[in-house]
């Protein structure tokens, strides 16, 4: 009966031992509801996120033509992503192991990756809850969470946490005081020169029916909470765009469904205790604004507000108003004064604005250095033919001077500022662009289709591409010796799901020499 | 309690019956001079390389064998014996649907004992010769992907054998045996870099890289031989 037994068990050993699960679970990437894309550009490596497996797959480019692929683990169930302004840095926010049950229980955390040429994790930061939402700082310095999930939900709870900091001396909690209201919008200032003080940056958060000011020098002080103002019928408005001007401290506030714009100045304090004051205004500027910005001209800082085919000039300091015609119901505006003179002296040097609008075909030039009399002639418009989304900046030092105007239809034009020469681009089909990290072209192409193309600045002479498997994203990078690669993504869901890649020379792109990649998902799995 | 004794007295019996007309019998016409055999060879594949194939460690294989006894001293016997094993696994690795197709042939001298007429024991240590064919169902690409390999090493095992059947001597009838081994398979590793054929497939694909499969631990088979 023993060696029976010995026998069973022997011939159990042979068969005994699983694989891991990873295995049995199918690649899965982020869809559009779960508020994260499928993939993420970063200056040397492409993240393409592998949900199911709560990791992120990092393709790197260790020589031409060459495709790495790393996989990073994420954390459990993946809340927010984001890539940094200097598209340095992949933030991934993890509500982690929710219920916690052991104290093994992985926790939530906001962990960085380094999205260089050879990617690695960075650092984490463990939060106590589970959060959902994640903003950064255009400057790298803050990051915050907030929306938390649990039981009780503190709507009104912001993490902020410190990036020069590592572990738990890096976060401050800070609950808003508020009239009824959420965060909806965040907005970190540059450093505002506030009388009386040091220069100091802000996160303004646009709530429902305020605005909240927490002065970053200091979160763990109490927080500033302007109420807005009410709407022309006497109803609750809300915020609809916040602009702020640092040389001033003046922050200008749209409101919606009022024909006045809310000004506030950042003062020196008038009170014992207090670091600084705020001022408040309401400045009518004769119809609902479509889009405000601050601007200098010969006279000093002014709010242009664009009302109706008009554009509103508001002195801060008095409250006046000057009106200009404009030639077009122009509803968006850019400040274009450092693209084309990098040397411009705020203050000194009058302002260039660029005015544009998604119903209009045309696109003006605001110039803001003329004399106050001269200021009917200081809109030249250029009709272009189509009308413009959007306004895209060119990166880098060689082209920043250039903007590409994204157009509600199948075209885009790469603006010159300097010439003001646009070079229309027409599409055979939708359209998303993707600029160049390194800002020397940009890539254009129509998810689920497998073409694309590469414009480049220096002879905007575009380069279709046919690549055999539909193209789900285009990314360039940059490899460790320099060499640029563009890597178009192919995504396959449902049976034998995966990823791969088609991969390019982003300077010399061709298809005749390019590399295929795939089964990109399997790299790592253990 | 008195089931158990009758019971190791009807075993004491026939093992005695056994033994008795064993002796009784010369021990040459039990040393097949020529055996062939057919069974199921299972092994215990622990290699990571292995997971993308399998949802388990077991790898099950046909297995036909044949051998001829070369020498023999009394109770002692050398033989050579070859076998040829073969099997599949399919599975899915993330989703994908994978294949492994794995040939294996060993052929080498086995030394036998005979115990008794009708029971022997050996050993053997032969040189193995396998062939693995993996696949991956790539569904980006939209082909199939392989990885083809030979691979070498050495099957070294002790065993038993028992005939359950065979006349008596002077019969040129054959003989039928029961046979079980257990040992350790040891084959080199070969990478899994996994391409499509040639000429499938979008141009200028690169291999999808699942790191290297080696088909090495130990291993149990069971098989039946006829011998003459």
């Amino acid at each position: 009966m023993n060696k029976l037994a010995w026998l069973m068990c022997s011939a159990l050993a042979l068969g005994c031992g699983g694989r891991p699960s990873s295995w049995d679970t199918s690649f899965t990437t982020a869809n559009s509801q779960s508020g994260l894309a499928s993939a993420y550009g970063l200056t040397g490596s492409v993240a393409v996120l592998d949900t199911s497996l709560g990791r992120v797959a990092m393709l790197s480019s260790p020589s031409t033509l060459a495709l790495a692929s790393t996989a990073i683990d994420l954390g459990t169930d993946l809340a927010a992503a984001r890539v940094s302004s200097d598209r340095k840095t992949l933030f991934a926010l993890s509500r982690g192991v929710q219920p916690q049950r052991t104290a093994h229980d992985e926790k939530p955390q906001l962990l960085l990756i380094d999205g260089g040429s050879t990617p690695r994790f960075s650092r984490s930061y463990t939060l106590t809850e589970p959060m959902n939402q994640l903003v950064l700082d255009p400057k790298n310095e803050w990051a915050v969470v907030y929306g938390s999930s649990g039981v009780v939900v503190n709507l009104n709870e912001l993490v902020l946490v410190n990036l020069a900091r590592t572990g738990a001396e890096a976060l401050s909690f800070k609950t808003l005081l508020s009239f009824g209201g959420n965060p909806t919008r965040f907005t970190f200032t540059a450093p505002l020169a506030i009388p009386g003080g040091e220069p100091r940056r802000f996160l303004i958060v646009e709530r429902d029916s305020d605005l909240v000011l927490i002065d970053l020098a200091d979160p763990e002080r109490d927080a500033v909470t302007v109420p807005l103002p009410s709407t022309d019928a006497g109803g609750t408005a809300s915020s609809a765009q916040v602009v702020y001007d640092a040389d001033s401290a003046s922050i200008a506030v749209r409101v919606t469904a009022t024909t006045s714009v809310f000004m506030l100045q950042l003062a020196a304090p008038t009170a014992a205790g207090q670091d600084y004051s705020v001022v408040t205004n309401l400045v009518d500027v004769g119809g609902q604004p479509a889009a405000i910005d601050f601007v200098h001209n010969a006279q000093g800082l002014r709010l242009v507000a664009l009302v109706a085919s008009s554009a509103v000039l508001v002195d801060p300091d008095t409250a006046t108003t000057q009106s200009v015609l404009m030639p077009a119901p122009f509803t968006g505006i850019r400040r274009i004064t450092d693209e084309l003179n990098p040397a411009a002296m705020p203050g000194t040097d009058g302002d260039v604005a660029l005015l544009y609008g998604p119903n209009i075909t045309k696109i003006a030039y605001f110039n803001l250095s003329g004399a106050p009399g001269a200021l009917f002639r200081s809109i030249e418009p250029y009709d272009i033919g189509v009308s413009v989304k959007n306004v895209i900046d060119v990166p880098g030092e060689t082209y920043f001077d250039h903007k590409i105007l994204e157009t509600p239809n199948q075209q885009f034009y790469v603006l010159d500022l300097h010439t003001r020469e646009s070079a229309p681009m027409k599409t055979n089909g939708g359209l998303t662009l993707e600029v160049a990290p390194d800002g020397e072209r940009v890539w254009a192409y129509n998810p689920g289709q497998p073409g694309f193309a590469s414009v480049d600045f220096a002879k905007l002479h575009p380069v279709s591409l046919i690549a055999e498997r539909a193209v789900s994203s285009v990314f360039d990078i940059e490899g460790p010796d320099g060499h640029r690669t563009a890597i178009a993504l192919h995504l396959a869901t449902g049976y034998n799901p995966g990823f791969g890649a088609t991969v390019l020379d982003a300077l010399a792109p061709s298809t005749a020499d390019a590399r295929f990649y795939s089964g990109l998902e399997l790299a790592g799995v253990k | 309690m008195s089931a158990r004794f009758c019971l190791s007295k009807v075993l004491a019996g026939a093992l005695l019956l056994v033994v008795s007309s064993a002796h009784a019998e010369p021990l040459a016409p039990h040393q097949p001079y020529v055996q062939a055999s057919v069974g199921v060879r299972a092994s215990k594949v622990s290699d990571a390389g292995y997971d993308a194939f399998a949802n388990a460690d077991d790898l099950v294989q046909v297995s036909l064998g044949l051998g001829s006894t070369l020498f023999r001293q009394q109770g002692f016997s050398l033989a050579a014996v070859g076998f040829w094993d073969y099997g599949q696994k399919n599975s899915t690795a993330r989703g994908s649907a994978t294949s492994l197709d794995v040939h294996r042939l060993t052929v080498g001298p086995e030394l036998r004992y005979h115990l008794l007429p009708p029971l022997y024991f050996f050993v053997h240590a032969l040189p193995a010769f396998a062939h693995t064919s993996a696949s991956i169902e790539d569904g980006v690409a939209q082909v199939t992907r392989y990885a083809r390999h030979w691979s070498y090493g050495l099957d070294g095992a002790a065993g038993a054998a028992f005939e359950v059947y065979g006349a008596r001597s002077g019969s040129i009838r054959p003989r039928l045996w029961a046979i079980a081994e257990g040992g350790y398979g040891f084959l080199g590793s070969t990478p899994l870099d996994m391409s499509p054929d040639s000429g499938q497939g979008p141009q200028r694909p690169a291999s999808v890289d699942l790191g290297s499969l080696s088909l090495a631990g130990p291993y149990l088979r069971v098989s039946a031989a006829v011998g003459f």
